[in-house]
């Protein structure tokens, strides 16, 4: 026995030493490579149902949004439209709020128009810092 | 008397080693942990094109409190994996909302190209069932007039 012993040079446990250095690899492997989906969009706040307001049209610019994207900028009672693409509306909403604090954005969207247009006129008013918007349905006249 | 070499080779019968053998045991411990802990949402995503905003900012909520409600281009919704009837969105929101104590957020990921109609449907069933929070999904837009926030 103690002969056999002496001839066998090679250790017949599997080593442990490097065992470590695999599990480390692969939890950081697994830390680094779990992405989580992050939410991002543009945040409203719905009216509460039965909830009307009653506002003086001094204060309201008209954004009526047709289905081929073209916005129509209207302020309070006036009847004349000026029609510009979505991308004006921040300088437009800019102005206008200069001259009137209590301005309210009453965004109308036409029931054919594609989402994406009033999202790109949300964008628009949202990056001019304006929080007070209406989203309404667009009915025709 | 004074001990030679201070005498204290030989008393110190603990090895100077940090014990390396039980550090494999840790680090499955550490991604066992990890593994069992995170949660991946099992719903699946539908297949929508994402409006983009330039003006889009981070959802930092926990996953519990928002419910995702699917629109598709022609105006199906999906909420949970399950096709909802419009007129139904109110009677599957609401109770949802009261759950979690009345600050659910609804992200609504719409298709870009949806007509706006059913939008507006979506947000009357969502008034309906009080859930006010919402939240208009979209990807962030990348302008290169980037960096006037």
């Amino acid at each position: 026995m103690a002969i056999m012993n002496k001839k066998s040079k090679i250790s017949d446990e599997i080593p442990t030493s490097s065992m470590a250095d695999i599990a480390f690899l692969l939890l950081i492997f697994f830390l680094v490579t779990t992405v989580f989906p992050k939410d991002s969009g543009l945040r409203v706040v719905l009216p509460e149902e039965s909830e009307e307001v009653a506002v003086s049209q001094r204060n309201v610019l008209h954004l009526q949004i047709q289905p081929n994207g073209v916005v129509e900028v209207r302020y309070g009672e006036s009847e004349d439209l000026q029609q510009v693409p979505a991308s004006q509306v921040e300088s437009i909403w800019r102005t206008n709020v200069a001259e009137n604090p209590n301005l309210i954005a009453a965004v109308k969207t036409h029931p054919d128009a594609p989402h994406s247009a009033m999202i790109s006129v949300l964008d628009a008013l949202q990056l001019a810092g304006a929080e007070r918007i209406s989203l309404q349905l667009l009915e025709e006249i | 008397m004074a001990l030679k070499g201070g005498g204290f080779e030989r008393k110190s019968k603990a090895s100077g080693d940090i014990p390396s053998s039980s550090l494999a045991d840790i680090a499955f411990l550490l991604l066992i942990f990890f593994m069992v802990t995170t949660v991946f949402r099992a719903e699946a995503a539908r297949p929508i094109e994402w409006p983009t905003a330039a003006a889009t900012e981070q959802i930092d909520e926990k996953r519990d409190s928002i419910l995702y409600l699917w629109l598709e281009r022609n105006g199906d919704i999906w909420i949970n994996d399950r096709a909802v009837p419009m007129a139904d969105v109110a009677a599957v929101v609401g109770p949802r909302w009261l759950e979690s104590g009345q600050r659910l957020i609804i992200s609504l990921r719409a298709d870009a190209l949806v007509p706006y109609r059913y939008v507006d449907l979506v947000q009357e069933q969502l008034k309906r069932s009080g859930a006010v929070y919402v939240v208009f999904a979209t990807e962030l837009e990348r302008r290169m007039t980037a960096g006037r926030r």
